[in-house]
């Protein structure tokens, strides 16, 4: 159940309400993307693990609230927690909800401004192909997907890299 | 538990069959959607589950083998039949007096917080609420009984995009917080992957498809390759195939583990594609095993 | 939306008892209070307007029969007031009450759930649908009843001076015949137990035809069926009725045993003649025996006529003919009410459960 607001007695005696210890994050859901709704979850909370609007420690949005907002199924969002569970990032405490648990290893920036180069080039050379934008994308995408299937033996587990594993894998 | 178990089920109005060989065994916990074009049998299946119609073949019990329409069942069950049946006389306070007077549990305090909340005023006669309100009302006095098995019937044919997603968001909110089990028939397939985790589809009184989404998603295949080698994938069990000149595209039967042939390209399948396609196909088929154990989980697909 | 939680379910009640009956009370009666308070009102207009007119008939026959010596001018104008107020003398503007009670309170408690789609709410609450449509119709039918039962004490009250069986006033052209199809029904038991076969009728009607207005029509036609039936010849026949030979005086009421005619005919060496022979005797007989008249005064001509009747009819039982008349005395009035209500009562009593068996079996 939902503590909307604690109140809490100050010393002088006088009676404060302050705002609720919620989740910083929401949930949106984009139903024409073709992505799967708990693969986008597990892709939100990464992303926003990615760009600092999740810490550990703290509370991913309870699973009634995202059902209540986004009208999907509740064993859909506890596929997606269970999945970063899985993962390693997050963790769930009984009565409490489900918590950050490590953040996504950073790649170091010089790694990322080779892997960068290595990037423009090839795009070069697929330009020079005549492949268009399309064509790239979907090139990018199909090779993208075989790589994990191949990687990780079934489509279970797609994306992300749990704490501690670099990713300089080639 | 099996929410709803139905062996050989079938009901026949004069000559003509509307359901037949209905064999199911839909779990707890999910959110079951009944699937299907008009007239194949998906009012006439929630009918009998719910004691409203009997059946003219086979059986269907509930909620763990209680018989369809005995007390029990109706204590458990509660049901929105389609375009949410009220009498348009009496108010809203009255249909919850209502309600509560019919059945052994009723949450009077959640059916008003719900009410306010909803901005439906309580004095109002149900005959004077928009059809949103209206579809409201009538779910709302179904949660408030606290069933274990929610059956709705193409809840939400008559209302507006915003009023559809309130009413949905309000089921699987009930489901989350207390475990309703609910099973919906639909024809909105665009919205089944965010909502349904369980799927039957019906096609001129039978059942063609029964499964968990998640099994029958990852064991179904959309392969693309030339026309003229599809006869080179005669061995796998073929749901559709659809053929250009050149280009052909096949939905198999197949898992992710199975190998594709060379020169072909695999593409998982979306949820409403998949479901089309077996709407397409009347005679393709996607069922549990033989076996209907109480406890037992469907295993998804088979040949 | 803000978020709403459901408290936690109570545990499983085990035992699957069902819904206390008392719990309809409410819902028949938010359901068919207009039914009800329409029924009871109706009946309580017409009910004072009986009320008052009973004063003024009761009045005028205290007046009338007090009145000495009965054949005086004066007496005469109190008789003529006497038979005025009574205009319900007939009593057929009454027999449509119980058709009509019959038709709309009953024929709509199923008729309009089915019709409406309501069932389907109805049905699949906790209480059970056989169980709801008995904790509704019998309600409805003890309330029905009771209202009727209630009117008819007021009408039996209100023809009371017509009925007295000492009453000296042999001038009334009133029937005053107890059993007499008019009048029977809407006394004694038979009111109330018209009006309780007519809701079962209704009810009946309603769950087999499913439309409200078709209901309520074919509610009014087998009532007035049943009604027309009973009345011209299934009442006269509860008990066997009684014959006499050759009793004139049946022409005439006698006011001191009033009594029904339920047929007669003739017979002539102990074979049954034809009516349309006797006819033919009877009439070649009475233009034998017609004194010639010359006047044309209508008048002249009918106080001729009675005694010729009887001249041709003695005329006749001389000449080897036998007249019979099998009769029922008024005096049976009760034990042919009691029959009445009785057989009535057990016919709405299987309708009424007919209904709930139909209910409870008949897929919707």
């Amino acid at each position: 159940m939902d503590i909307d607001k604690s109140i809490r007695t100050g010393a002088d005696g006088n009676v404060s309400a302050h705002a609720p210890a919620g989740s910083p994050i929401e949930f949106r859901l984009d139903a024409s993307s073709g992505v799967p709704t708990y693969l986008q979850l597990v892709q939100q909370v990464e992303h926003a693990l990615r760009l600092g609007y999740l810490k550990p420690g703290d509370q991913l949005p309870k699973v009634r609230d995202v059902v209540a907002a986004l009208a999907i199924n509740p064993n859909t969002v506890l596929k997606a927690y269970r999945d970063l569970e899985v993962k390693g990032l997050a963790v769930g405490r009984p009565g409490q909800g489900t918590f950050v648990q490590a953040t996504l290893s950073q790649v170091a920036l010089p790694e990322l401004t080779t892997l960068r180069r290595s990037l423009s080039g090839w795009l070069t050379a697929a330009d020079g192909a005549g492949l268009d934008e399309d064509g790239i994308v979907a090139l990018f995408t199909s090779a993208l997907r075989d790589f994990y299937e191949r990687r990780n033996g079934s489509s279970r587990t797609r994306g992300g890299v749990a704490a501690g594993e670099t990713a300089g894998v080639a | 538990m099996n929410v709803i178990e139905a062996s050989g089920l079938g009901k026949r109005y004069g000559s003509t069959w509307a359901l037949r060989e209905c064999t199911l065994a839909i779990p707890a916990g999910h959110v079951a959607a009944l699937v299907g074009p008009n007239g194949a049998g998906k009012t006439t299946l929630l009918n009998m589950a719910v004691g409203l119609a009997t059946p003219s073949a086979g059986r269907v019990t509930v909620l763990g083998g209680r018989p369809a329409g005995s007390l029990a069942a109706l204590d458990g069950i509660a049901f929105v039949a389609q375009d949410t049946p009220m009498y348009k006389n009496l108010s809203a306070a009255d249909m919850l007096h209502l309600t509560r007077n019919l059945n052994h549990r009723f949450d009077q305090h959640y059916a008003e917080a719900r009410l306010a909340d909803l901005g439906i005023p309580l004095k109002r006669k149900a005959g004077r609420l928009s059809g949103g309100q209206q579809a409201q009302l009538a779910l709302t006095l179904a949660l408030a009984r606290h069933p274990l098995l929610l059956l709705l019937d193409e809840p939400v044919a008559m209302l507006d995009p915003i009023a559809r997603h309130d009413f949905m968001a309000t089921v699987l909110t009930a489901m989350a917080d207390e475990g309703v089990s609910v099973v919906l028939s639909s024809h909105v397939l665009a919205e089944l992957e965010r909502v349904a985790d369980y799927l039957i589809v019906l096609s001129r009184g039978q059942v063609q498809v029964a499964g968990e989404v998640d099994d029958l998603l990852a064991s179904h295949r959309m392969l693309t390759g030339p026309a003229g080698e599809v006869a080179r994938c005669a061995g796998r069990p073929v749901v559709q195939l659809r053929r250009g000149e050149v280009q052909a595209h096949m939905l198999v039967r197949a898992t992710a583990d199975n190998p594709v042939p060379a020169g072909w390209e695999a593409h998982p399948v979306g949820l409403e594609e998949l479901v089309l396609a077996y709407l397409r196909e009347p005679g393709a088929a996607a069922l549990p095993g033989p076996t209907l154990l109480r406890d037992a989980e469907p295993s998804g697909v088979t040949q | 939306m803000t978020a709403l939680s459901i408290p936690a379910r109570p545990a499983e009640d085990a035992s699957l008892r069902p819904v206390p009956w008392r719990r309809m009370g409410w819902v028949t009666w938010r359901q068919h209070r207009f039914a009800l308070t329409g029924v009871v009102v109706f009946l309580g207009a017409v009910a004072v307007y009986v009320w008052i007119n009973g004063l003024q008939l009761h009045h005028a026959y205290a007046a009338a029969a007090a009145c000495h010596p009965a054949t005086s001018l004066a007496c005469s104008r109190l008789i003529g007031e006497f038979r005025v107020g009574s205009f319900l003398a007939n009593g057929f503007n009454l027999q449509a009450v119980p058709a009509l009670i019959g038709a709309f309170a009953g024929a709509p408690v199923l008729a309009r759930e089915l019709e409406t789609g309501t069932f389907r709410y109805a049905w699949t609450q906790g209480f059970g649908r056989w169980r709801w449509a008995l904790a509704k119709l019998v309600p409805l039918a003890v309330a029905v009843t009771a209202a009727a039962g209630a009117f008819s004490a007021l009408l039996s009250w209100y023809y009371q001076p017509l009925f007295l069986a000492r009453n000296p006033l042999t001038l009334f052209p009133i029937p005053s015949n107890s059993l007499g199809a008019g009048m029977f029904d809407l006394r004694g038991v038979a009111f109330a137990a018209w009006t309780l076969a007519a809701f079962a009728i209704g009810a009946l009607a309603g769950m087999l035809i499913r439309r409200v207005v078709s209901a309520m029509a074919v509610t009014l036609a087998a009532y007035a069926g049943l009604a027309f039936a009973t009345g011209l010849y299934l009442r006269l026949h509860y008990l066997p009725p009684e014959v006499a030979r050759n009793s004139f005086s049946f022409f005439v009421s006698d006011p001191a045993r009033p009594v029904v005619v339920v047929s007669q005919w003739w017979t002539k060496g102990g074979t049954t003649v034809s009516p349309s022979a006797m006819n033919q005797v009877i009439n070649s007989t009475f233009q034998r025996m017609m004194p010639v008249v010359h006047s044309s005064k209508e008048g002249a001509v009918a106080a001729l006529k009675q005694p010729t009747n009887l001249h041709v009819l003695h005329f006749l039982t001389q000449h080897g003919y036998t007249q019979w008349t099998s009769y029922q005395q008024a005096s049976r009035f009760w034990p042919i009410q009691w029959i009445e209500g009785g057989w009535l009562f057990a016919l709405a009593v299987l309708l009424m459960a007919a209904t709930v068996w139909l209910v409870r079996r008949r897929a919707a």
